[in-house]
């Protein structure tokens, strides 16, 4: 919320140029068009990475969604509990992968700070975490410690792209539509 | 490297403080360290190494940033990856913003975020020149355009006699005495700008607009005092210099009453007066500002002028400046062009917004110590050219035509380099021809 506030607070410097484009329609591509797989070489290039990247985000802001019912001891049972056990161990397997990789490609690993695993470790572990209380609830202490530790973490290392991430696209969306580049021009 | 002093270092951190900034502290604190912009980076593709991934270059600038703003940063500075501003990382910066990075954004687009990577390295660019760190060889050729006026160091004289036998062959060429380059006039519509490549190498390029202004009937002049496009404190990052260079122009288009100013092809010099500028100088401009791209496809579209495409019947490519395109928004304007004055244009793969830096960007032909780098990546821009087996390659840049001129040497392309003024120049039909 920290940095939430920090971003609208700080504002933007003022722009003396003569806008040329659509910011609305510019931002809006940023967040839906901008973001599709074809567009990105960081997406089509490493389709894999991507589908577990995509996977693992799912199961964290699943995993995120169910920590609010979980605080007043609402557990999701039957089919519900089952089917969001097998998306968080799919997300969680993702995790992983991502985490493997880091720790095996030498230049990811070059690029790496301990931040960047123990974000990985906490997330993953918290999907993980998650699923096991659907179905172990005398677990829930467990879950509540570490969740605890991961909310103390957010606002310090690279989760806190939670937020800024769609400041990010906000801002990008702004420039490129203030200049006419985005939405691109058809033809 | 000296030792850097207290007051040096805390020059460079003033440019870090992200207060009433939050695109700044936004994009300082989003990379995840993904490394998936790495293919989209010539450097990397060139030499595949991890110094050249961008993220590791935005890291260098954010690394920093979190040591002096960030609660983690201070607290757990090895636990988040913080740096300490010191000579090590000073060198590092230098080698990697300014010398292995053109600034073309190409890594934007597809970063999985949405870093404005680029932002990042000016501001970088930024922290080095507060601190006296900008190449030499760059800053010379911004020395050369704050003290002469233009960043070749051409004199006003060798100027006006340049244009005075570019005005001879314009009318020899149009066959009308009445022809004519008009220097200094008040009043006119069009200020017209030049890249200082053109007078000093290149004067075709300007009888080729004078050309194509004579033929629309246009009303527009050159300045002889300030006619300069380009602004390389831009590529600097010392946006006082930069202001200095914006100031001069803005007055003189003030000075000569002109209703619009319209900049030569030049990418970086189209984005540093267009879009920089204003905000350089910290106003508005009281007049238009297009560049010569958006006039010539105007002129196609009003029909002020008319073209034959069985003029020119080699097979034409088009390279996109990537201050034009990627950053400027202008793509689309130069395919109608070529579309109507070819008889055979081909895109290159990829191309538009997406196109490849050819490594004449971001300050890079200026720094001749990062030559060898700047050749590297030019090879890939070399075979995308061969892959489309044209003969002619038109871009609307002279700083792109530099390099693609040296490609075209190195890597033996055999293609003919023309600027978008050249082309439909070349193309038009004259009033005795029809």
């Amino acid at each position: 919320m920290i940095h939430g506030v920090k971003i609208i607070s700080y504002g933007m410097p003022k722009d003396y140029s003569k806008k040329r484009g659509d910011i609305s329609k510019s931002v809006g591509y940023s967040y839906i068009g901008a973001m599709s797989p074809m567009k990105k070489e960081s997406a089509f290039l490493h389709l894999p990475t991507y589908i577990a990247g995509l996977s693992y985000h799912i199961g964290t802001f699943l995993s995120l969604f169910l920590f609010v019912f979980f605080i007043p001891g609402i557990y999701p049972t039957g089919l519900v509990a089952l089917i969001i056990s097998i998306i968080l161990l799919i997300s969680g397997i993702s995790g992983f992968g991502i985490l493997i990789k880091r720790i095996s490609k030498d230049q990811l690993r070059s690029l790496s700070n301990p931040d960047d695993y123990i974000s990985n470790i906490l997330v993953t572990l918290i999907q993980l975490m998650t699923a096991v209380v659907l179905y172990i609830p005398q677990s829930a202490s467990y879950y509540f410690i570490l969740i605890s530790i991961f909310f103390l973490y957010l606002p310090i290392g690279k989760l806190k792209h939670v937020v800024y991430f769609f400041a990010a696209r906000y801002h990008l969306g702004f420039f490129y539509g203030w200049r006419g580049v985005w939405p691109p021009k058809q033809g | 490297m000296e030792n850097l002093t207290k007051e040096t270092i805390d020059k460079g951190l003033e440019v870090l403080d992200t207060k009433n900034d939050g695109k700044l502290l936004t994009h300082l604190n989003s990379c995840v360290h993904c490394g998936l912009c790495a293919d989209s980076c010539t450097y990397y593709r060139a030499n595949p190494e991890a110094k050249y991934i961008p993220a590791t270059k935005v890291d260098l600038v954010a690394s920093i940033y979190r040591k002096y703003q960030t609660f983690g940063g201070k607290a757990f500075p090895k636990i988040v990856g913080a740096r300490t501003l010191n000579e090590e990382t000073t060198k590092e910066m230098v080698d990697l913003l300014f010398g292995a990075c053109t600034m073309c954004a190409r890594c934007v687009s597809h970063c999985s975020i949405g870093v404005d990577i680029t932002y990042v390295i000016k501001k970088g660019r930024e922290m080095l020149s507060n601190m006296g760190m900008i190449p030499e060889t760059l800053q010379s050729t911004i020395n050369s355009a704050i003290e002469s006026g233009n960043n070749m160091s051409i004199s006003e004289k060798d100027f006006v006699e340049t244009l005075e036998w570019l005005e001879e062959d314009l009318q020899f060429e149009v066959d009308d005495d009445d022809a004519k380059i008009y220097l200094d006039q008040k009043g006119k519509d069009i200020l017209y700008t030049l890249n200082p490549r053109e007078p000093k190498f290149f004067p075709l390029s300007i009888s080729a607009m004078a050309k194509v202004f004579h033929v629309a009937g246009e009303s527009w002049t050159i300045s002889t005092k300030m006619y300069d496009v380009t602004n390389y404190a831009y590529y600097s990052g010392n946006y006082e210099e930069a202001a200095i260079i914006t100031q001069r122009l803005y007055d003189e288009a003030e000075n000569l009453e002109s209703k619009k100013v319209v900049l030569a092809e030049c990418g970086h010099g189209s984005r540093a007066f267009r879009w920089e500028g204003p905000n350089y100088i910290k106003k508005e401009y009281p007049f238009d500002v297009i560049t010569s791209v958006e006039l010539l496809a105007s002129y196609l579209n009003e029909g002020r002028i008319k073209v034959d495409p069985n003029k020119i019947p080699e097979k034409v490519t088009l390279h996109d400046p990537c201050n034009l395109a990627r950053s400027g928004g202008i793509w689309k304007e130069q395919r109608y062009i070529l579309n109507e004055c070819v008889s055979d244009f081909v895109e290159m793969t990829p191309h538009g917004i997406d196109n490849l830096c050819c490594g004449g960007g971001g300050g890079q032909l200026a720094m001749s110590e990062y030559n060898d780098r700047r050749m590297a990546i030019g090879e890939i821009k070399a075979e995308q050219i061969r892959a489309t087996g044209a003969k002619i390659v038109a871009t609307p840049c002279h700083n792109c035509v530099d390099q693609l001129s040296q490609l075209n040497v190195t890597f033996k392309l055999g293609i003919k380099i023309m600027t978008l003024g050249e082309i439909v120049a070349d193309a038009i039909v004259m009033e005795n021809e029809k």
